[in-house]
């Protein structure tokens, strides 16, 4: 069976990406935040070497790449150092909110420089007010000083953007931003928010079903998941509408179950909402 | 009520939400449900053993009834209570087997159901080996393969009562209706 998850991967039927979410606490508190994470919520913490697994267990499989979310990444010790670990076994991608790079955590991702791994930093507006209303004060501030500081140590960063609605001016505004840090346009990525987690308490956002998520295997600390966007959190509870297993080692185990459950889905059925 | 949350139908797991598509699949599947990559085999495994078989349903049915009862689930002793009168196991004879206190030899006469009734109330309410005699008396009435699918019923009978017990699992308010209007409640 683990043969039928590589051939699925090679042959596009499973999306190549198996994202590991780090854990669920955040220093910052969104308010379309789909894990509704803030400082004080439970951690949901995976170890480093749990992660790694998790990775080398993907690329036996036949997976080919990687994304670590959370929550804040950075937040748990030594990332940068998991994160290389990681990028060693398949190409990575990590989301980080972007405003913890300094002193000993900036200097730490010289680990990162030469890997094959992106951080993909959030930032919603070319407008500061905009931008800080949803992420936070002094957001926008933080995101520019930092975006340069790894572009300059030769760390890939992508850009994120999550709207409810961009004004085709403001998009152009922030465009010409991102290129200006040295981001380029095809590591800018701008998607909706989902009517999940925060968003959901909120009553914002767009309502995502399976059908709208790429069936991205997802591992958490409480099980595996249908897309990245299936372990979302409300009221304190991890959603459970998109569980696919609570085993997660060996990662055949949801791997399996995911391709079961994503068979007969006909292709580009996720791609609607543009929710990536 | 239950010690753990019972997943409604719209927190049902993508591997799970079949068993919704008719409505309320029960504490047990809502339960199980926490744990989609169980439901499939658990389920299929109670399904094998408790279902129909090469045994008709009357004697399996006094099998997980009196198992029930001797093991003080209060959930399926009521479940099973129901499902026993609509098997046809008659009234007073259901008043039997859910009652620990006073024995059935009195309603159950038939040798042969006499024989499992023993070896059921042997099994299931004992520790450590089990008697020769009830072996005896239930082997000269059962053949080889009825004894193993029997022993196997009381076994997996006794895996879902201490689940359904200790998890506490609610009774269907129309199952307590139609205890309630056989005077079994
Ligand atoms: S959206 Fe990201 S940065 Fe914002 S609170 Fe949630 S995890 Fe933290």
């Amino acid at each position: 069976m683990t043969v039928a998850v590589a051939a699925a991967v090679a042959d596009g039927v499973l999306p190549g990406r198996v994202w590991i979410y780090s854990n669920y606490h955040c220093n910052l508190a969104c308010s379309y935040c789909l894990t509704d994470s803030a400082p004080g919520v439970a951690k949901r913490a995976l170890t480093a070497d749990r992660m790694v697994r998790v990775a080398e267990q993907a690329a036996e499989l036949g997976f080919d790449a990687i994304g670590v979310t959370g929550g804040e990444p950075f937040l748990a010790p030594g990332m940068a150092g998991t994160l290389a670990r990681i990028a060693d076994i398949l190409p990575t991608i990590a989301l980080t909110n972007g405003t913890l790079f300094s002193g000993a955590r900036l200097a730490a991702l010289d680990a990162l420089a030469g890997r094959d791994i992106a951080l993909q930093i959030s930032l919603d507006a070319a407008d500061p007010d905009v931008n800080d209303e949803a992420r936070g004060a002094e957001n926008f501030a933080q995101v520019i000083d930092a975006i340069p500081k790894l572009v300059e140590r030769g760390i890939r960063v992508r850009l994120a953007t999550t709207v409810g609605d961009v004004a085709p001016h403001d998009a152009a505004r922030l465009c010409a931003l991102h290129r200006e840090l040295g981001v380029a346009d095809e590591d800018h990525v701008v998607r909706p928010i989902v009517h999940r987690g925060r968003a959901a308490e909120r009553a914002i956002g767009v309502h995502a079903t399976r059908d709208d998520l790429p069936a991205e295997l997802t591992v958490t600390a409480d099980g595996a998941y249908w897309s990245p966007f299936g372990p979302t959190v409300r009221d304190g509870r991890v959603d459970t509408d998109l569980l696919i297993s609570r085993t997660t080692d060996p990662l055949a185990v949801p791997a399996e179950l995911l391709l079961r459950a994503v068979e007969g889905r006909p292709p580009g059925t996720d791609t609607t909402l543009n929710i990536r | 009520m239950s010690r753990v949350e019972l997943l409604g139908a719209d927190d049902a797991p993508l591997v799970a939400r079949r068993y919704y598509d008719e409505g309320d699949p029960g504490p047990i599947v809502a339960a199980l449900a926490q744990v989609p990559e169980m439901l499939d085999s658990t389920l299929a495994f109670i399904g094998a053993v408790l279902g129909p078989s090469s045994i008709d349903g009357r004697t399996k049915e006094l099998v997980i009834l009196r198992t029930s009862a001797v093991s003080l689930c209060r959930y399926c002793v009521d479940s099973h209570s129901v499902v026993a009168l609509d098997t046809g196991v008659v009234h007073d004879e259901v008043a039997a087997l859910r009652n620990v206190e006073a024995a059935w030899t009195a309603t159950f006469a038939d040798p042969r159901e006499a024989a499992l009734l023993g070896w059921v109330d042997a099994v299931a309410g004992g520790r450590g080996p089990v008697s020769d005699e009830s072996s005896a008396r239930f082997k000269a009435e059962f053949a080889d393969h009825e004894v193993v699918e029997l022993t196997l019923l009381i076994a997996a009978t006794l895996m879902l009562n201490r689940f359904c017990t200790a998890l506490d699992l609610p009774t269907a308010t129309a199952v307590l209706d139609r205890l309630r209007r056989e005077r079994l409640a």
